[in-house]
């Protein structure tokens, strides 16, 4: 599964890169993602935000996005390493203005390390579907920051779902527009 | 001209807070309307307060109380205190002290919680501190009588309290604890709508659990949304207790059985207890701990269940003779 989001991710942006209608006024930022779930662990990583005239008059941003507790709570602690591999879609109302409104749907995979044999019964992973909802800052240099608060539609049942799959979680994103058109 | 502007964006402004006004009122009456007042209690509920007779329990229970001057071989016989698990009684170890008193090898003093087994007001009121209070009172008075081999054996939320003190210098003053077993332990919750009880707790008031006829009075079936709080603020401390890391003495022997399956206690709660609970390096050696194959939570307590298996009671004997082994080697 997490090949198969691999390679979906990879031919999303050839696609991107290719089409010529797709790139017609686009703007791509890379960036840094800080991710707080509630009661649980800080997992940060990196994203990029992708969105063209193409795409509603950039009215749809499309993203992707890896973040982990590696690079966050389980730095130097005993915390649980886990991946969030994460592709998702925004809707920005007032997306012609510098301070933007988000709402957006993601989907990805997630994978916590079991570490020790004996906990290999336990199950840890799972696809994720989220919603999210928050705001967004266009500064006037090349650079954009969001602040997000999400819902993980799956999340842990103690049976089948990996139990640090959490439902809500706090997102801060920063980017740094990298090509622009 | 500047001057019209500034009317309409005042007059903007005012639309504006007008609605945020409109909503806010909005919000406020839905959680009016949506707060609910307390439940209503019959008289053969726990929650009654009329059921568990706390006087009765403490003489019935506590190896203090019922062995009040240890003799010599008494002392030297193992002892666990058993704390039960959250709306739970001392019910919950009552299978494990009739096993004790078959084998007449160890005692155990099934102390009940702070808060538990009595009202649903006092349950209510009760913070996680006071649950775990009567542990460390059972503990030290066990202690001052000359018990050599204590051990504490927690199921379910009674593991997270238990924790709890390895993190304190509760133990410096005292007879240090031989061995801790966990049935079961709650560090992350099966029902993730816990981690949202700070914000859904007041609009729901509190929640309330099905129980079986076998269970019917033995366990609160009111759950007070400041009680649920509490239940999180414990897990969330122990789980950021043993995120940093708990540091063992190199005699403290643990051993964690948990359910494969568990819609209560998450079994991911295991894991986080082995990568917590440390010894120093240097003696290149670990906690114990088994996933069991079950399905219940709290495995070892099968009285009042309704279809308990051949197999749940075997591995309920299995898992109380693997503790006796090991208290009485």
């Amino acid at each position: 599964m997490k090949k198969t989001l691999l390679v979906s991710l990879f031919g999303l942006f050839f696609l991107i890169e290719t089409n010529a209608q797709f790139t017609a006024n686009y703007e791509l930022g890379v960036g840094a993602r800080f991710q707080k779930t509630e009661q649980l662990y800080w997992e940060n990583g990196v994203g990029i935000d992708y969105t063209s005239d193409f795409l509603l008059n950039k009215k749809i941003h499309l993203k992707m996005s890896y973040a982990s507790s590696r690079l966050g709570s389980a730095l130097g602690s005993n915390a649980i390493k886990q991946d969030n591999y994460v592709i998702g879609a925004d809707w920005r109302f007032r997306s012609e203005k510098d301070f933007q409104i988000l709402a957006g749907l993601n989907t990805g995979f997630f994978h916590f390390d079991t570490e020790e044999p004996m906990f290999d019964v336990l199950p840890n992973n799972s696809m994720l579907f989220s919603m999210e909802t928050g705001l967004f800052y266009k500064f006037k240099f090349p650079m954009a920051a969001s602040l997000s608060v999400g819902y993980n539609l799956i999340n842990g049942d103690g049976v089948s779902k990996p139990g640090t799959l959490f439902p809500v979680f706090y997102q801060l994103s920063v980017f740094y527009c990298i090509a622009k058109k | 001209m500047a001057k019209n502007t500034d009317l309409i964006n005042m007059k903007n402004s005012i639309g504006v807070m007008k609605r945020s006004i409109y909503i806010w009122l909005l919000v406020v009456s839905a959680f009016g309307i949506s707060c609910s007042s307390d439940p209503e209690i019959s008289n053969d509920m726990l929650d009654s307060g009329f059921i568990y007779s706390i006087p009765d329990s403490i003489q019935k229970h506590l190896v203090s109380e019922y062995i009040p001057i240890p003799t010599e071989l008494e002392k030297n016989t193992p002892v666990i205190i058993a704390a039960h698990g959250y709306t739970a009684t001392t019910f919950e170890w009552d299978e494990l002290r009739s096993f004790a008193n078959m084998k007449g090898t160890f005692y155990v003093s099934q102390v009940l919680l702070g808060g538990h087994g009595r009202s649903y007001e006092d349950f209510k009121n009760a913070t996680w501190e006071d649950w775990q209070l009567s542990i460390k009172v059972e503990y030290k008075k066990l202690s001052d009588k000359g018990f050599k081999n204590i051990y504490l054996a927690g199921s379910s939320t009674g593991a997270p309290l238990i924790i709890n003190l390895l993190t304190t210098d509760f133990f410096t003053t005292l007879t240090q604890p031989k061995g801790i077993f966990m049935i079961d332990p709650i560090v992350v919750s099966s029902n993730k709508t816990l981690t949202m009880v700070g914000l859904l707790g007041p609009i729901l008031g509190y929640t309330t659990v099905e129980l079986a006829s076998g269970e019917t009075g033995k366990w609160y079936v009111y759950r007070p949304q400041e009680s649920l709080k509490q239940l999180m603020t414990l897990i969330n401390t122990t789980r950021l207790d043993l995120q940093k890391g708990i540091v063992l003495r190199d005699n403290l022997y643990i051993k964690v059985y948990k359910s494969a399956i568990d819609d209560v206690a998450d079994p991911v709660s295991a894991l986080m207890i082995y990568k917590g609970l440390k010894y120093d390096w240097i003696l290149y050696k670990n906690i114990d701990v088994e996933m069991v194959d079950s399905k219940l939570h709290v495995f070892t307590r099968l009285a009042g269940r309704e279809g308990v298996t051949a197999a749940d009671i075997t591995l309920q004997q299995k898992v109380f003779a693997d503790m006796e082994q090991k208290m009485i080697k």
